[in-house]
């Protein structure tokens, strides 16, 4: 029986070692994929950044207000090109090493993780500019709010920044097949319930503020507005 | 920024008057009738002969071509009638609907200089904001320097309160002052007058400016770089801007951010100037208007303290931690002892453009930060000159400029070491 039991033990070792033989040609297709296209993506970043120094693209990108220095300033045009070139380089380059290592491996798991990659990938990039938009609009809104002297001005900046963000994290969810119709539905539910809220809060809660504030402002007296005129900015 | 072509009509226009003396460039959209009455009320009713003799043309933003024909022609004719006069209409380039309005655009100074080359003009005198220069004894004293005293620009020193222009006494006035050594009270004036030597100067400047996708052109700063000769002279002109339209936030981003924007092209001369040199003042000094009702800071106070609660996480990205640390105790709810000394806004103004430069955040937060801190210092001032005349605010405000003077070395380490530790 210990012969047997020994017997099994070796032939399932074999099997496993085999199994990981059979990996080894796609792990080393993957790395090779994966560092060919980095020199190529190093290549083609030397290449982008010598182009757009030549064309003096920042200068030319940076008269006035521009979007891109607007979105991220403190990356120049030129860094930002050639990073977003590198990095769409990079990953088509692991996008290859997974299909070799795919083919190689010829694995029902692999074949469908490589089918899962394009979501994760959109997943990033979604939930990379959801970030970037909720912080350039909620330090908008705090900073236009703190000019316009209103006191609830951070309330409104977080609200800003929670709706984009939740919005965002829906997309995400949403983008991997996460939670399908759940995700649908919550997002649904959280977000006109906020809407909701908010219009009850402002059409009654506050509807004798309001109307006091409108009655206060018809009413106010020419002279009123003096203090604000006594200093001329411009 | 689109370049402002003549259109073939003005192009004819000029051709046919071939060379003048003297122009007259209105910069901003005007009545017709108005620019009219004020134009021949100031060339040819002036009592200063030398003005009266030249051979002037108006060149104003109007309608061209075919129909402006039956509104424009009869008025040529008749103004040529009354003098040497002539008004030229050309087109204003379309404006963007963000601009502050009463400010001209940089391609609208170049088409009027490329006019006056064309004319051939020996002085040029630019009119801004409105009609009120032209409605004021504002044409007869600038010319007289230009022509008489050979002053290759003639900035305005307009007579104003002790309250009136306090973004250019707080921020463009001494700043340049600091950066280009020159002591030009108003350098953002709409109205200024320049010699014929000049134009080429300001038209290489102004190609520039366009270039680098700038709105606002700042003749004085041009000027200084160009080791030009500068005369300031007293007028009796005062510019009221609209109290509607345009806001606080708006009217400091859109000239402070030219101004710093200005730093960056010209860091390599600012670098090299210390200390500042006074520009000769021509003219009498004329009253400024009288003091109104005691003013009430309690609103900027309040937007300063809202600020300070609301923007650290913007103000700490661009202030070092010991002028926040300065805020801090400035923000405490006490108004009667609102103070903010001259060092530190001029330390926040230095940072501020050095941020700018660098890109910390995106500029438009940049700016709109400023304008809690700029409201702070505009009450810290009306605390500490309310009960002054206007003279002594005039000291005190010259008082600022020696703080901006003597903090540059702090702006010239913190520009070209950004990286370094700055407690």
């Amino acid at each position: 029986m210990w012969t047997q039991v020994s017997q099994s033990l070796h032939e399932s070792m074999a099997r496993v070692i085999s199994r990981i033989a059979t990996l080894l040609p796609g792990i080393l297709a993957f790395i090779l994929a994966v560092l060919f296209f980095a020199a190529i993506a190093w290549l083609l970043a030397w290449l982008v950044r010598t182009f757009l120094n030549a064309i003096r693209i920042d200068e030319r990108l940076a008269r006035g207000t521009n979007a891109i220095a607007e979105w991220s300033p403190t990356y120049t045009p030129t860094t930002l090109i050639t990073r977003v070139v590198v990095w769409c380089v990079v990953l088509i380059g692991f996008l290859v090493g997974l299909e070799a290592f795919g083919a190689s491996s010829d694995n029902l798991l692999s074949a469908r993780l490589l089918g899962y990659i394009p979501n994760v990938v959109g997943a990033v990039v979604l939930l990379l500019l959801g970030n970037v938009i909720a912080r350039f609009l909620s330090r908008s809104v705090l900073i236009g709010a703190v000019n316009m002297n209103l006191h609830y001005a951070r309330l409104l900046s977080l609200g800003i920044k929670w709706l984009v963000l939740v919005l965002t994290a829906a997309m995400v969810l949403d983008h991997l097949s996460i939670g399908a119709a759940i995700v649908d539905l919550a997002f649904g539910i959280l977000f006109g319930g906020i809407v909701l809220a908010l219009a009850l809060a402002v059409g009654l809660g506050s509807r004798d503020l309001v109307s006091r504030s409108l009655e206060r402002e018809a009413a106010r007296p020419a002279a009123e507005t003096m203090p604000e005129e006594q200093f001329r900015h411009f | 920024m689109a370049k402002l072509e003549l259109s073939e009509e003005t192009k004819a226009e000029i051709e046919e008057v071939r060379e003048a003396d003297l122009l007259v460039a209105v910069a901003v959209p005007v009545d017709t009738e108005q620019l009219r009455a004020a134009a021949t009320q100031a060339i040819l009713g002036n009592s200063n002969p030398a003005l009266t003799s030249l051979r002037t043309v108006v060149a104003f933003p109007g309608p061209t071509g075919a129909e402006a024909l039956p509104q424009v022609g009869t008025e040529l004719e008749t103004a040529e009638t009354d003098g040497g006069l002539r008004f030229v209409p050309y087109t204003l380039p379309s404006a963007d609907p963000s601009r502050i309005p009463w400010l001209p655009a940089a391609s609208t100074y170049q088409a009027l200089f490329s006019m006056a080359r064309d004319l051939k003009v020996s002085a040029c005198a630019v009119i801004g904001f409105d009609l009120t220069a032209l409605q004021t004894n504002f044409l007869a004293p600038m010319m007289s320097a230009v022509l008489e005293k050979r002053c290759q620009l003639a900035m305005p020193l307009y007579a104003l309160g002790k309250f009136d222009g306090l973004l250019n006494s707080s921020m463009h006035a001494p700043l340049t002052r600091a950066l280009y050594g020159r002591r030009v009270r108003f350098p953002l004036a709409p109205d200024f007058c320049l010699s014929s030597e000049m134009l080429p100067e300001l038209e290489v400047a102004l190609q520039r400016t366009i270039a680098q996708g700038q709105s606002i052109f700042w003749p004085a700063t041009e000027a200084a770089i160009r080791d030009c000769t500068i005369c300031q002279v007293h007028v009796e002109t005062r510019h009221v801007p609209p109290a509607d339209g345009v806001d606080l936030s708006t009217v400091l981003a859109q000239t402070v951010g030219p101004l710093f924007a200005d730093m960056m092209t010209n860091a390599p001369l600012w670098q090299r100037i210390r200390g500042s040199q006074a520009v000769e003042t021509l003219g009498t000094a004329v009253s400024p208007p009288a003091d109104g009702a005691p003013a009430d800071t309690t609103p900027m106070v309040e937007t300063f303290q809202l600020g300070f609660r609301n923007l650290q996480e913007v103000w700490s990205l661009v202030l070092p931690p010991v002028t926040l640390l300065e805020l801090k105790r400035l923000a405490r709810p006490s108004t009667s002892r609102f103070h903010l000394p001259d060092e530190l806004w001029v330390r926040i103004v230095y940072d501020f453009a050095l941020a700018y430069r660098l890109r910390t955040i995106s500029r438009t937060h940049l700016l709109g930060a400023l304008t809690p801190l700029y409201l702070g210092w505009v009450a810290s001032y009306a605390l500490e000159v309310g009960n002054c005349s206007a003279a002594d605010a005039e000291q005190r405000l010259e008082k600022l400029a020696r703080a901006y003077e003597e903090g540059k070395p702090y702006l010239l380490s913190r520009w070209r070491w950004p990286d370094r530790f700055n407690p």
